[in-house]
Formats: structure tokens, sequence, C-alpha cells
């Protein structure tokens, strides 16, 4: 099978900064990759690369088939991203910024307005379609702004952090839905910190950390080493020492050097 | 620079400490908030780029000032009374400074953003309030100190060394008369309408109130003309002493300045005790409850019963000028996005909307400058002359500003859509963004124009009115293709640079004022219709092409301008 995201000895420096370091990584269609690591580890940056949102950075990416570098836009239609934080338009109703969004995808209204309506249907938020979403709560432009990422029926969907500000039924909704996306073919790139929903939904995990990739595989091979949660794999993939230990070091700083010895 | 304004604003420490402030939080908040304002990303996609050192800037707007400050050495210079002349130059001080203040500044005053950030920690209101309105003066006084440094060193020329030890002290008492009085003004309307009601009310009030300065500032003049250059009579300024910049200039009688109003010298004391009184009673009766209703502003987790947008015909109008104005799905999406976001942002309603009064605020203001002869004279007169051409090249201010404001918006961070969406070409969606404010801000007040026009003139000066449409579309899209190349509402717009805006569109408006010349000189010299066909036809070929670059802006231009800036 061809890999529908390749990425070989990809490298971002920001002045002497290295975020990315000769990251190499094939990704398969149908697959969800949680794509894991510390803050600041290049997450964010890859992201933004595979977006076409940054385009000077050195090494290949091909996407289905394409050199991103010179296919920005065929590569941008096949990718639906959903950032992190809510950043959207909040003086436009609902209706108003899914339409608007659909035309820089070229969309037709009909099929635009058919989508939207249906999808935040099925989020619950249909009444609240033509209402200001600056009166909006963070899950609820985290929901539009999930319909606007998917509205083009991209093959590759991107998300960060997809779940904060999600209330606990909306988390189960969009964790099946990353299921039945994944049944319809569609290949789910999964950033996030919440170990225990990246241990749940991923295919394969990788773990990228200070601009490397450390780990790249499933779940069950990272398991088999040692039997540890992800989370205890991520601590100590990443992590310079003991993290107990430095909770005691951080609560002992209310109490002065001098009482302690 | 910041820490010499910050030690001048802590000066009077023991001052705001009687009015209830915490000193060192008050110094800690300023201090972070300048610092925050020095180091402002631009626009989305910039941030992570180092900025550099913006100390050119500064010095660039710094001298911007000290120049317009020239222009306020005409009063000093020109009217032999020193009383009287520097009534009229803190009268100009004054009217720029509450322009400034209403409609640059209240965005920092009630800005809610940080609340989150110091409401939860253990801060009193005063203290609250005392910094944001300390952070507004330091700006203030960044823009007035240049700009009032040739005022300052006229005075010593002229009057004497006196004359500039005494300078700074009116000037200061100036900035906090001000400052204080529209804040107070603010704050009292925040008492009577309430928090939740307040940002749409005093959106209302700063246009309104905007429309007034520049009425004031238009009329003043006129009222000192006739006795401008003799030697005043003071029977013909009894009024005066009602007006605080001239308690201001009462100052300088205590360094021997006749003063021709009898029985007011002892005003000056208003001068001193008038500032006070405000920042008491601001203090007293406005401040405290200030942090609860920042706090009640803009309340995000309230249960969503927002505003209900009417989806029927009212909705659907713009949509249809938007398919039938533009071609492909990416204009459109600029388009309707500018339709929309345009009418609803307060901050964009709030720099735009006042300039609609000005041009007809001008235009009467030329028609009765000659108040000698009757209003039916004024009227023949008028409608003699080619006058309409003046009413029509006005027009585009308020375009002009609306365009100017496009890009700019408190969400920068959402413009993260242009560059994740295939767009071919960002200048389409410029293009539908510029459409919708050219038909939904020129069009209706072109047309009104127009009417009134051919209804006063005569239908023969029809090509007239197509010739000036013409250039002012051609200067726009020249305006935009030069300096405006943004996508709508993707620049996070910044505080220090306001002055610059304000000059660098003003210095803008030297082109239509050229082009309204040419075409004055076609009309009233020849007035020959095939010139006029001619210079309409030369206009449109020049649109057609600079309107080709602009909405085929492609990528490689934006990062090239990204690059430059």
């Amino acid at each position: 099978m061809q890999p529908i995201i390749s990425i070989s000895h990809l490298s971002k420096n920001y002045g002497d900064k290295t975020v990315l370091n000769n990251i190499n990584l094939e990704i398969f269609p149908g697959q969800i990759i949680g794509y894991i690591g510390p803050n600041g580890a290049g997450k964010s940056t890859t992201v933004k690369i595979l977006t076409g949102i940054i385009q000077d950075y050195s090494g290949d990416v091909i996407v289905a088939g394409m050199n991103l570098k010179d296919n920005v836009l065929e590569v941008k239609k096949l990718i639906g991203y959903i950032p992190e934080l809510a950043e959207l338009y909040d003086l436009l109703t609902p209706r108003e910024y899914l339409n608007f969004i659909g035309k820089l995808y070229q969309l037709p209204d009909d099929v635009i307005e058919e989508r939207a309506s249906r999808m935040l249907d099925s989020f619950g938020l249909l009444s609240n379609i033509d209402q200001r979403m600056d009166s909006f709560s963070k899950g609820m432009r985290q929901k539009v702004l999930i319909t606007s990422g998917l509205l083009h029926n991209p093959s590759i969907v991107i998300l960060d952090e997809p779940l904060s500000g999600l209330d606990a039924n909306a988390v189960i909704l969009v964790k099946e839905l990353l299921q039945v996306l994944k049944q319809e073919g569609k290949t789910i790139f999964y950033c996030s910190h919440m170990m225990d929903v990246v241990e749940k939904v991923s295919d394969r995990i990788v773990l990228i950390d200070k601009g490397n990739i450390v780990t790249n595989a499933t779940i069950e091979e990272l398991r088999s080493n040692s039997g540890d949660s992800l989370e205890k794999i991520f601590s100590r993939l990443t992590s310079s020492g003991d993290q107990s230990q430095k909770a005691d070091e951080f609560a002992s700083a209310f109490s002065n050097k001098s009482s302690r010895e | 620079m910041n820490k010499l304004f910050l030690k001048l604003v802590l000066l009077p420490s023991g001052l705001w400490k009687g009015m209830g402030a915490d000193i060192p939080q008050l110094k800690a908040i300023l201090e972070a908030k300048l610092k925050v304002d020095d180091r402002k990303p631009l626009s989305f996609g910039r941030p992570q780029r180092q900025s550099k050192p913006r100390k050119y800037g500064s010095f660039m707007s710094m001298f911007i000032s000290f120049c317009m400050g020239l222009l306020y050495l005409l009063p000093l210079s020109l009217i032999p009374d020193r009383i009287i002349s520097l009534t009229l130059f803190f009268s100009m001080n004054i009217v720029m400074l509450s322009f400034m203040l209403i409609t640059d500044f209240s965005t920092v005053m009630f800005d809610t953003k940080d609340k989150f950030v110091i409401l939860p920690r253990p801060v009193n209101d005063k203290t609250i309030f005392l910094s944001r309105t300390l952070h507004i003066f330091i700006y203030l006084f960044r823009i007035i100190l240049p700009m009032a440094l040739p005022a300052w060193i006229f005075l010593g020329i002229a009057d004497g060394a006196l004359s500039v030890l005494l300078f700074p002290i009116p000037l200061l008492l100036m900035v906090f008369l001000v400052l204080f009085l529209v804040i107070g003004a603010y704050m009292l309307i925040l008492r009577i309408a309430g928090a939740e009601k307040f940002k749409d009310i005093i959106n209302y009030f700063q246009i309104g109130f905007t429309v007034l300065i520049f009425m004031f500032s238009y009329f003043t003049p006129r009222v000192f003309e006739s006795q401008l250059f003799r030697l005043p009579d003071p029977a013909n300024f009894g009024w005066m002493k009602f007006v605080p910049s001239y308690w201001l200039a009462l100052c300088w009688s205590w360094i021997g300045s006749p003063v021709i109003l009898p029985h007011t010298q002892w005003m000056s004391v208003l001068a001193i005790i008038l500032p006070i009184v405000f920042v008491w009673f601001t203090a007293k009766f406005l401040a405290p409850s200030f942090a609860k209703s920042i706090g009640a502003m803009d309340v995000v987790e309230a249960a969503p019963q927002g505003k209900k947008v009417r989806s029927g015909k009212a909705g659907s109008f713009y949509k249809k000028l938007s398919s039938l104005f533009n071609k492909d799905g990416a204009s459109q999406a600029g388009f309707n996005m500018a339709w929309v976001q345009t009418g609803r942002s307060r901050t964009f309603k709030m720099r735009v909307y006042p300039m609609f009064a000005y041009a007809p605020v001008f235009f009467v203001y030329t028609l009765i400058s000659n108040r000698d002869v009757s209003l039916a004279d004024t009227w023949k007169n008028m409608v003699s002359k080619p006058y309409y051409l003046q009413l029509l090249y006005l027009s585009i201010i308020t375009v002009m500003q609306a365009l100017n404001y496009l890009s700019f918006t408190d969400q920068y961070k959402a413009a993260w859509v242009y560059y994740a969406a295939p767009l071919d070409k960002p200048g389409r969606v410029m293009a539908g963004a510029f459409k919708a404010v050219w038909i939904k801000y020129f069009m209706p007040f072109f047309t009104i124009i127009t009417i009134f026009i051919l209804w006063a003139w005569g239908l023969n000066v029809w090509m007239d009115v197509l010739l000036a449409m013409v250039n002012m579309l051609l200067f726009s899209v020249i305006m935009m293709r030069i300096s405006l190349r943004n996508f709508p509402f993707s620049i996070m717009e910044q505080m220090n640079n306001s002055l610059n805006r304000v000059l660098k569109t003003l210095s803008t408006l030297l082109i239509p004022g050229l082009l309204g010349v040419a075409h004055y000189l076609t009309v009233a010299a020849y007035n020959m219709l095939w010139l006029k066909i001619l210079f309409f036809a030369l206009s449109s070929i020049l649109l057609w092409l600079v309107w080709d670059s602009y909405s085929n802006t492609s990528w490689a231009a934006m990062r090239r301008l990204e690059e430059e800036a």
C-alpha cells in the first residue's frame, strides 16, 4: 500500500533554534495516528507544515503522491484542519462562518448549507445556527470548528487537541466520530496531550521529543516491552527524572531551607 | 523610554495612594502592560519571528508628532495676545486629544481580555481603574510631548525663560483634564447603562461625540477669525471665560501676560482645581464598581441566548449582491465576511461611522464660510459654481476609513483559515472584501449625494458625477494595492501606531485631492464634454490595470510584503 503521507528528512529552524530535526514518517490511509510529545517538541510545527501554513522547511513532504511544496493548493483541498484553540470570527453566526469557510474551499452554497446544518444538528447546535458565536461557550465554539474542518469532506483530518473544552458527552461523540471517519477510509492525524484518549483511539503512536521522533509503534508494541500505560511510557521516554520526586520538590518550595534542614 | 514615563506617572503616587490604589501592584500592572504593548505580534503567522527592535518606529511617530506640533504654532505666532493665542492652542490640543481618546483608547479602558489575569487576584477596583487610566496617559503623553515641543521652543524664544518653566504645568493639567473628563463620562454611562448594554450604547455615544468634535473643530476658528489678527476687543470674547482652554491659558497671567477680559484672572485656579475634582470624582464615585463592571462584560460562559440574526430576507440580500458581483467562491467568501463583520464589529463601527458625518459637516462649513450674505444668496452662489465637485470628492472619506480598518481585528488569530484553505490567490478574497465595503459604505452615500447634486445643479453635470466616481474608485484601489494588501480582519491593531495611521490616512487624501483638482480644471477652465470623456476613459483604463494587479495578488507577493514589514 502507498502511504498517504510520507515525510522524509523534514527539518525546520527558527533562527538558531531547531524545532524539527530530520523527521521521517510514513502514514497509511485509514489509520489514526496519535501524535504526541511534550510541550515544545515540534508537534504544532509539524501540523502547520502539513496544513500548508508554514512553507519554508527543508526535506520532503509527499501527500497522496504530491509534493507539498509544489502542490500546496491541491494538498490543502485534501486536508481538514481543526486547530487547538477555538480561534474563529465569533461575530459571525455558525451558518455565516461555515458559509465563509465553505466558500474558501469552493463548495457550492447548497452543499455548504446542507452539510453545515446536518453536522451541527448532530452536535446539538442546530438551534444556535443563527446566533452570534460571541455568546458561545468554549465547547460550542469547538464544535463549530470541528464542523468547519470537516465541511469539505477531507480525506486527511488533522486534529490538534480537539477535545479541549468539550463536555463528556461531546467527547464521546468525537471519539465515535473518529472511528466512523476511519471506517470511511479517512486518515486521521491526532495531536493531543490526553494520553488515555490517544491510547484508546490511535492505531499507531508517534512520539516526538525535541524535534526528533522517539517512537513510532502501535500501542501493543509499546506495551509489550514494559506493560505500562501510555502515560508512563511517555514520561519515561521524554522526561529526565521522576515526576513524583519533582512534585515533592515543588511543594517543598513553601518551606524555607533552614527549617527543612 | 517606558521606564521614564512609568516614573513620571508614579510621581504623584501619594495622590494615587490617597485614592485607594496599591502602588506596588499598580507599578507591576503598568510595567507588564507596557512590555506587552512593545511585543505584540503584528499578524497571524508572524508571531514566531523575532521582531526587530522598534526604536526607529517610535522615533518616527515622535517626529510626525513634532511636525504636527509645528501646525499648532500658527495661533501662537499669528495672534498678538498671548492668552488668547494660548487659548486657541489648548483648544486645538484638547480637540485632538479627546478625538484620540474616544476613537482609539476607549478599547484599552474597557478591555476585557485580561480579566482572567487580574480580576481573580487580590487587586482592588481603584488599582485596576488607575492602571488603565495611567496606561492611556502614558500613550497620550508620548504623543503630546513631541507635539508640544515646537510651541515650547517658540514660547522660550518669544517670551523668555519663565514661559519655558511654566509650560509643562498647564500641559499636564490639560492632559489630566481631558483624560478624566472623557473617562469619567464613560464610567458614568457604564453606571447608568449597565455592563451588558454598555458596549452597544458607548458605540453610538462615540459616533455622536466624534461628529460633535468635528463640528467644533471646524466652526471654532470661524468665531475667532474676524478679530484674530487685530488687538482683540474684550467685548467680543466674553464667552471665552466659560471655556476650559481659556483657564489653562490664564496660567500665563502668573508670569505677567496681560489679561484682556476683566475680572477673570482668578479663573486660572480653575485650571488646577478642575482636573483634581475630576480625578477625585471618578475615583470616589465611579471607580469603585469598575472591576465588577469589567467582569460582567463579555460574559462568554453565559447561557447562549445571544443575538439571533435574521436569516430571512435581510440575510439573503447581501448574499445576492455577493453572487452578483463575485464569480468565484473565494471572492464571495471575502465579500460575505466583510459585509457581515463590518456591521457587527464595534471597533470597526466606531472608527468608521463618524466619518459619514465628516463630508456633510465639511460641506456645510464651506457653504456658510461667508457669513455676511443671506442664506438665499449663499445658495445662489453655491449653485453657480462647481461646488458639487467638492462634495463628490469629499465622499471618498467615508470609504477610506472603512478600507483602512478592514484588515484590523482583535481576533487576528482566527485568520489561520486563509492559510489553511486551498486559496489560489489571496487577492481574490481581498477583492471580494473590497467590493463589499465599497457597495455597503460608499454607494448609498454617493447615491444620496448624486441625487442632491442633480437636483441642485441640474442634470447636465452627470458626466462629472461619473468621472468623480471612477476617479475615486481608482484612488481607492491604488491605495489598497500599495499599502493595504491584507486579508480582511487578519491584523492586530497596535495602539502605538494610531497617530501614524491617522496621518497616513490624511496624507493619502492628497491623491483624491489632486484628482479633484484635475477634474476641476477640466470643468472650470474648459468645461468640454469630450475632455471629460477622455479623462474618464484614461481613469477607467488605469483602474482596470490596477484592479487586475490587486485582485490577482499572489501568495508570493503576500510573503514578500510580510518580510518587508
